[in-house]
């Protein structure tokens, strides 16, 4: 045994099950959080906030219970779910396809171009007092803040991502006889792929982020709804189990579909860009 | 009919955005590929020799002049006319197989036949065993030798190669020089090959045409009547293709630029 190793992390048998734990999915995700649970657990020990307004992450574990226990938390679960895959699905659905146009079409991008600035830079929540009084407080509100936010990011990496196609990849499929639908989608939506996730990856983000500030106004249900009519109740721990339901629920997103896609597809292909 | 590749007074003028001035790319090309034939065309750098093959795959449009492939005129890139890249230009997202069987595919050839053929062309370019593999999990000389083998599969008229070996290391080079011999000695495609390398042409070809500085014309046109199969073991101290080399390089060098 070498004189460098200090003493105490020989690799016994318990070393190695402690290693094994570690290297488990479960710990590598939940780990980095127990640091921060402790210090919320210790600050609201230590009695420096009244205990209604600063609850403890037993309270909101209780909360948690109380209100799956009622159905009301499922309920607004499956609401916002539901409003953001509609959203996405229609941003997708179009935000796709137009970006592949003025990516690749000239005329287009000379059109297009300046309408698309302009109207992304009405922000999606600009668009509520007007939908309120089109829609009213409807699903195709929400719907349309929604496909708004996801919208832009996607144009705007898809038809970045088919401007960096290299011409010779092109050139290849032209002279292999493909014809210019074939070369669409046999090059350039799959080269275009990568650039595309990107968009997807900020559009879902940026979509997530405005179905909770359009619940929180347009206010029918759905986790938006539930943490601002918590207000009213006084309850902080709602609000808290709120904040903490958003950020599982986008992780769940981003390692449970969009990490999957991406290492199917550009990490298999070698596509992904490396960084340094 | 003409069999082959007839070029007929070609000539391609860029206008440059930035001097705002005409440049003549190539002048007044003429020459002759007989099919079967494998012809080098050497220019110094900047001899619109890449222009020229652009022009013959259909990529650009010249200025003026005509190009007749067996007797049809050129318009646009088609099949009949395979181009292998300096970049590979190989499709990421597919693996060796579907690389090579894509022609196939674009002509509508079922899956078992494309399969078959393509396997057959990857064994052609000795990459037996990397049917499943994905481009980046190759070498640079394994990525151009799946480019050579996706346009032989093709079965064009005529190859056009570009500069294809210039972005590998120089024994790996000198191995797919070797074995583009072997594979024009077995199989007799029409080829087209572009490079700046004067021992490279004369390697290679059965004749090499030297382009002039710009604009690019035919300075010569010379026969390279070496005994096949060659190899660089037997020509690099070969009396006849020293001369031949030396004798390129003179005209290149003298070039009038």
């Amino acid at each position: 045994m070498s004189a460098a190793v200090p003493a105490g992390t020989a690799p016994t048998a318990i070393g190695r099950v402690a290693r094994w734990v570690a290297a488990t999915p479960a710990v590598r995700t939940l780990g980095p959080f127990v640091p921060i649970v402790a210090a919320w657990w210790i600050v609201v020990e230590m009695g420096v906030f009244p205990r209604a307004f600063f609850p403890g992450p037993l309270e909101v574990v209780w909360s948690f219970g109380d209100l799956t226990y009622k159905g009301i938390l499922p309920a607004y679960l499956q609401d916002s779910v539901t409003r953001l895959v509609v959203g996405a699905g229609v941003g997708i659905a179009i935000g796709v396809p137009f970006g592949l146009l003025v990516g690749l079409h000239a005329a287009s991008y000379r059109f297009f171009w300046p309408v698309v600035i302009f109207f992304q830079a009405i922000g999606d929540i600009a668009w509520l007092p007007i939908l309120l009084i089109w829609f009213g407080f409807t699903l195709t509100t929400m719907t349309f803040v929604i496909v708004y936010t996801v919208i832009f990011p996607v144009i705007f990496n898809t038809a970045l991502g088919v401007r960096m196609i290299p011409a010779d990849m092109l050139r290849a499929a032209l002279s292999l006889g493909a014809r210019p639908a074939r070369v669409l989608w046999e090059v350039m939506i799959p080269g275009a792929l990568p650039n595309i996730i990107t968009g997807l990856r900020n559009g879902l983000g940026y979509g997530w982020r405005a179905l909770i500030a359009a619940e929180i106004i347009v206010g029918t249900s759905g986790i938006g709804f539930m943490m601002f009519d918590a207000r009213r109740a006084g309850s902080v721990v709602e609000m808290i189990l709120g904040m903490i339901v958003l950020g599982i629920l986008w992780y769940v997103v981003d390692a449970g579909l969009l990490g999957p896609v991406e290492r199917a597809t550009i990490e298999r292909w070698g596509l992904t860009r490396r960084e340094g | 009919m003409t069999d082959g590749l007839v070029i007929r007074d070609l000539s391609k003028t860029y206008f440059d955005l930035y001097s705002g001035q005409h440049v003549a790319a190539v002048e007044d090309v003429s020459l002759e590929i007989h099919n079967g034939e494998f012809v080098s065309i050497l220019g110094p750098s900047g001899c619109g020799k890449t222009t020229l093959l652009n022009i013959i795959a259909g990529f650009i449009a010249p200025t003026r002049g005509e190009i007749l492939l067996n007797g049809r005129r050129i318009q646009g890139p088609g099949p009949d006319r395979g181009v292998v890249f300096q970049t590979f230009a190989l499709f990421p997202w597919k693996t060796v197989l579907d690389n090579v069987g894509f022609g196939l595919k674009m002509r509508g050839v079922p899956k078992p036949e494309r399969d078959r053929i393509a396997r057959e062309y990857i064994a052609l370019v000795g990459l037996e065993g990397f049917e499943d593999r994905y481009p980046h999990e190759l070498s640079g000389g394994m990525q151009q030798r799946v480019g050579v083998a996706r346009v032989l599969a093709n079965n064009p008229e005529l190859l056009l190669m570009d500069e294809p070996f210039a972005s590998v290391d120089a024994q790996t080079r000198m191995t797919l020089q070797e074995e583009l011999t072997r594979i024009w000695e077995d199989r007799r495609p029409t080829i087209l090959f572009i490079t700046h390398d004067v021992e490279e042409a004369v390697f290679l070809a059965n004749r090499v045409i030297v382009l002039s500085a710009r604009p690019g014309r035919v300075r010569e046109t010379i026969d390279v009547a070496l005994p096949r199969p060659r190899s660089w073991h037997r020509l690099v101290e070969d009396a006849a293709f020293k001369g031949l080399v030396a004798r390129v390089l003179s005209l290149v060098r003298t070039s009038p630029s």
